[in-house]
């Protein structure tokens, strides 16, 4: 018996080894170290030099890191609000007897799954000044041109449509699974007494979605807080450092000064940042749901 | 008997000689020395792989004991990165002639370099090449010994389009900031979708060796942004480059746009700031009616003296993973002969740090052929480097973005940019402290 608890013991622990190894090697280790990092300067090269808070120091007088922790919550109020409204939007008609709706369903789930580089890449096309199809339409159109991604006020807004363009098909996908399991009786009885179509989505479809919409906050506070991939690539974080978005801007700390140490501080901090943000949606956003 | 008498005596001789023979391979195997093997890199452009090609060829010739081998810099973003990374793996050269002062700390501090100073003939070899002292010094390291020897240089002028000039009415290059704008102004009234400047916007660190940095040496006469290792910025004269850019920007002289090909080349400017080799690079690409002259970098109105620029200075190096110092120090001395900067000038259009370019009879020719080069070679004596400090990069993205916002977006003053420019400055330092 003793044997055979063993032995099961032994195979349970070499099935979860590959995770286990996966977990030490790419997220303790890293983890710990850059813990390590924090209070050191190492540039790779020299070797590491103990420097206790001084990385603190400089981040709370870091002007322009406080500026990217701006331009990233800008894109967070943009983008969120936005995000949810087009999703629900979407889900809500395609959660209707249209034809085709698989289709659909499909065709707005593709950008997700589309590499973010590509998609980046091609809507920087479409968003050139000059040369770009939306600004040639429009002044085809006899409209005047619009500055996209040259006009340090319209830059991060621009990129907040490119990434709501992008996630939206997820965040679509997440609202119709929540919307299919609102019990249909409730619409039923609303019908019944005489409920308009918008008095039934306030009031039954909004709070029933509750859970759902928690989750697409979360999900797309913790994703747009990671913005990276779009200013790198669209704009290099100008101009005038309007889309310069702090992983953007502890990256370029990290590899394009060397300095390894400031930017393990730079993501721990913003790591915390995070955490409280999403604490306090939390708090304030989720409610029982019957 | 008799035969057996000389075959003894032939048998003797002959064992004599292979002892000889044993002798002489051992006395000449003790006094030969090894061949010892160099690795040398240089620049991975086409004019300096040529220029070191030719070199080394000649140098192994001449010492079949000391072979050198020559490969351009590995590709990747930028040398300084390269070489720091080769530092950290241990693949350095043993020369190196692409070295930028402003990454030499970050190099010291990593234990990567040879002091040259320590060698006996270092000075010597110093004073042959005549440079002037202030522009020596500028190479010397903080702990007061050298790690570089002063190369070659590619002083920033001003290059402009003389047949625009002549259609505007303008008969000699700007001096003054305001003759640079009355220029501009000339230029633009022609209405012939010429802008009269341009530079670079982007928000790049090294574009502001072409625009910004110059200006700054010429407008402080020579500053650089360090003095004995403190920061010294002449913020009255970045203050005042500061607000010539804006100047451009703000009236429209220079456009905030990227061009596809070269906008100088086909008409659309009619200034910019540049080095000597763009020379050789407009004589390949140029139509047969296109003419173009340099002038020095236009000063403050009320600036006097020597106007001094950005010189753009590439540096050897011997790195401490060498096992040959001295054969490499021989082989940078080679680098640095009259003949070597014969050649620098010849294939590469580009001048070495010597102070006697101009009256040394070894170049009169090459002078006499190039004239426009002549120009660089006068500029070249009043010129400066970047200072060797921790985090040159970073200060100069700094330099960057004030330039972004205040110069060619106009959205701050040029003495707010200066203050916000010191401020950060400041912080970076004392964290790399």
């Amino acid at each position: 018996m003793v044997k055979v608890r063993r032995s099961e013991n032994r195979s349970g622990y070499l099935m979860v080894l590959p995770y286990a190894v996966y977990f030490l090697v790419f997220v303790a280790y890293p983890l710990i170290f850059s813990f390590v990092l924090i209070f050191h300067r190492w540039n790779i090269v020299t070797p590491m030099e103990f420097i206790s808070l001084k990385n603190f120091v400089r981040l709370f007088r870091d002007e322009l890191f406080f500026k990217s922790i701006i331009n990233t919550l800008i894109f967070l109020s943009i983008h969120i609000p936005l995000q949810i409204v087009v999703a629900l939007f979407f889900a809500n008609l395609l959660n209707q007897n249209v034809k085709l709706r698989g289709f659909f369903r499909a065709l707005y789930f593709l950008p997700v799954v589309v590499s973010g580089v590509v998609v980046t890449i091609l809507w920087q096309q479409l968003y050139a000044y000059e040369t770009g199809l939306i600004n040639q339409i429009l002044s085809n159109s006899g409209l005047r041109k619009i500055p996209w991604l040259i006009s340090p006020e319209l830059a991060m807004p621009s990129i907040a449509i490119m990434a709501t363009w992008k996630n939206v098909g997820l965040y679509i996908v997440l609202f119709l699974a929540g919307l299919q399991s609102i019990p249909r009786e409730l619409y039923e009885v609303a019908e019944i007494d005489g409920a308009s179509g918008l008095q039934k989505f306030f009031k039954i479809t909004l709070p029933l979605l509750n859970p759902t919409i928690v989750l697409v906050v979360v999900l797309s506070t913790i994703g747009g807080f990671s913005l990276f991939i779009e200013p790198y690539i669209m704009t290099g974080g100008g101009p005038m450092n309007s889309t310069l978005s702090a992983m953007l801007y502890i990256y370029n700390q990290a590899f394009y000064f060397n300095h390894m140490g400031y930017a393990a501080t730079l993501g721990f901090f913003f790591a915390t940042i995070i955490f409280i943000v999403v604490f306090l949606q939390r708090k304030f956003i989720e409610r029982e749901v019957y | 008997m008799k035969n057996f008498i000389v075959l003894i005596l032939t048998l003797f001789f002959i064992s004599c000689a292979s002892d000889v023979d044993k002798n002489f391979k051992k006395r000449f195997e003790n006094e030969t020395p090894k061949r010892v093997h160099l690795k040398y890199w240089c620049s991975a452009n086409p004019q300096e792989i040529e220029l070191a090609k030719k070199l080394t060829e000649k140098w192994n010739e001449l010492h079949p004991d000391i072979q050198v081998e020559v490969q351009p810099l590995p590709a990747g973003q930028s040398s300084e990165e390269i070489l720091l990374a080769a530092i950290a793996g241990g693949t350095t050269p043993d020369v190196c002639s692409n070295i930028w002062p402003g990454a030499i700390a970050e190099y010291v501090k990593a234990g990567g370099l040879v002091r040259l100073d320590e060698f006996e003939d270092f000075d010597s070899v110093i004073s042959a090449r005549k440079i002037p002292r202030d522009l020596l010094e500028s190479f010397r390291s903080s702990d007061g010994h050298f790690y570089q020897f002063p190369w070659k240089t590619n002083p920033i002028l001003l290059l402009y389009n003389v047949k625009i000039f002549k259609e505007a009415g303008v008969e000699k290059p700007p001096v003054t900031y305001s003759e640079f704008f009355s220029v501009c102004e000339k230029i633009k009234n022609l209405k012939i979708g010429v802008y009269p400047g341009y530079t670079d916007t982007r928000p790049i660190w090294w574009q502001r060796f072409f625009d910004f940095y110059p200006l700054y040496i010429s407008a402080s006469g020579g500053k650089t942004f360090f003095k004995n290792g403190e920061l010294k910025i002449d913020t009255i004269s970045a203050e005042k480059v500061f607000n010539f850019f804006k100047t451009c920007f703000e009236r429209n002289y220079f456009p905030i746009t990227n061009f596809q090909v070269d906008p100088f080349l086909t008409g659309k400017i009619a200034m910019r700031f540049t080095g000597p080799w763009t020379i050789s690079y407009l004589e390949r690409n140029k139509p047969s009616d296109f003419e173009y002259s340099f002038a020095p970098i236009p000063v403050p109105d009320d600036y006097r003296g020597e106007v001094y620029t950005y010189g753009d200075p590439k540096n050897i190096a011997i790195f401490s993973s060498t096992k040959h110092k001295k054969e490499a120090w021989e082989f940078v001395k080679f680098l640095i002969s009259e003949e070597a900067d014969l050649l620098l000038l010849e294939i590469c259009n580009q001048l070495p740090i010597r102070g006697d370019l101009l009256e040394n009879q070894k170049f009169e020719n090459y002078f006499n052929r190039n004239q426009k080069m002549k120009m660089f070679a006068r500029q070249s004596a009043f010129t400066r480097g970047v200072d060797e400090a921790p985090e040159m990069k970073e200060i100069f993205d700094a330099i960057s973005h004030e330039f972004e916002a205040c110069s060619v977006y106009g959205a701050k003053s040029e003495r707010e940019a200066v203050r916000n420019l010191v401020k950060r400055i400041k912080v970076i330092l004392e964290w790399s402290k």
